[in-house]
């Protein structure tokens, strides 16, 4: 069952690509500004072992941005959208097991702030949002662009 | 059958995706002037390293730290009677800090110290008040232990910060 005429499909799916896409971008660039700061984010989570922090703390951003690009200029969109879904996931996951164990952080999401419970919230809330959005914007992708073999087997 | 293959070959992109951030972030960090060694270190870790460059300092040992309430605090802050040092970064202390504080941060702690130097040096046996944030924060008792450390006798920390001074409506310095 189509919802949305296809005209309108299009829209929506280059309204999610440049919101969803922006997003990442700037949330990347805050974090590639201060990797020391975004590690610390990162170790409170007591999640990653130790020796993958640093590491994770310096590729994180960059495939924010690189995903971000490639979702706002439509090449590789499939994998880009599934890569933004799939961190979108890992940091409601991520944020929601902070919160069941009792932790007072700042996630870092976009930025730096002062660690609070409330903020977590709303950090969470956030991250939802984006995933949600994550979620149309990949299947709006795979729509798009289905390939001869997909369409055979429908 | 084939739906599955596609997500598949998306899920390739997307390793490979993370495959080129590792390397670019690799990159960007080995040129960076400030590189991250591989291994985190924790805030504490990484005062105690600035420490031990700073002064060949005495082990950094947890210590029973003096604390002070607000109207005490209140008293210092009116009557001078204190250095009084702002452990949280300097954009928090740039948005807002108690009048006359200074910026001893627990982030660039030796950095800091060497720019208060001079008034420092002088004042190893007078009063000193360190804060942070707020109740949860940790950083003005590492200032504090950092600064006991150095031979500080006189360190105290008000523990409210400045969410309680904030709180209290009392007056703020910016920048």
């Amino acid at each position: 069952m189509r919802v949305l005429s296809s005209a309108n499909r299009r829209w929506l799916d280059l309204a999610l690509r440049l919101a969803l896409g922006a997003a990442f971008v700037y949330a990347g660039a805050l974090k590639i500004s201060d990797s020391l700061q975004f590690a610390d984010n990162i170790a409170s989570f007591q999640i990653l072992p130790i020796t993958l922090v640093n590491p994770f703390a310096l590729s994180l951003p960059v495939f924010e941005i690189l995903a971000g690009l490639l979702l706002i200029t439509g090449f590789l969109g499939r994998p880009a959208s599934l890569g933004i879904l799939i961190i979108s996931g890992i940091f409601v996951a991520a944020i929601v097991s902070a919160l069941a164990r009792g932790l007072t952080i700042d996630c870092g999401c976009f930025g730096t702030s002062e660690p609070s419970r409330a903020r977590m919230w709303f950090d969470l809330g956030r991250d939802a949002v984006l995933l949600i959005a994550a979620v149309a914007a990949y299947s709006f992708q795979r729509t798009r662009s289905v390939p001869r073999s997909e369409v055979a087997d429908a | 059958m084939g739906r599955f293959t596609n997500v598949g070959r998306d899920l390739a992109g997307v390793v490979g995706l993370a495959a080129l951030s590792v390397l670019v972030g690799l990159a960007i960090n080995h040129f960076s002037s400030q590189p991250l060694s591989m291994v985190y270190q924790s805030p504490q870790e990484r005062l105690q390293a600035q420490l031990a460059e700073l002064v060949a300092a005495p082990p950094f040992e947890s210590f029973p730290a003096d604390t002070i309430d607000l109207n005490q605090f209140r008293r210092v802050v009116e009557d001078r009677s204190a250095l009084i040092f702002d452990a949280r970064s300097s954009f928090y202390y740039g948005q807002g800090h108690v009048p006359g504080a200074m910026n001893l941060s627990r982030d660039h702690f030796a950095r800091d110290y060497l720019r208060l130097r001079s008034t420092l040096e002088k004042a190893k046996d007078h009063p000193i008040v360190v804060y942070c944030s707020g109740g949860a924060c940790h950083d003005s008792k590492m200032v504090a232990q950092a600064l006991v450390s150095l031979g500080f006798d006189q360190v105290r920390i008000f523990a409210g910060g400045w969410d309680v001074w904030t709180a209290a409506g009392l007056p703020a310095n910016k920048g």
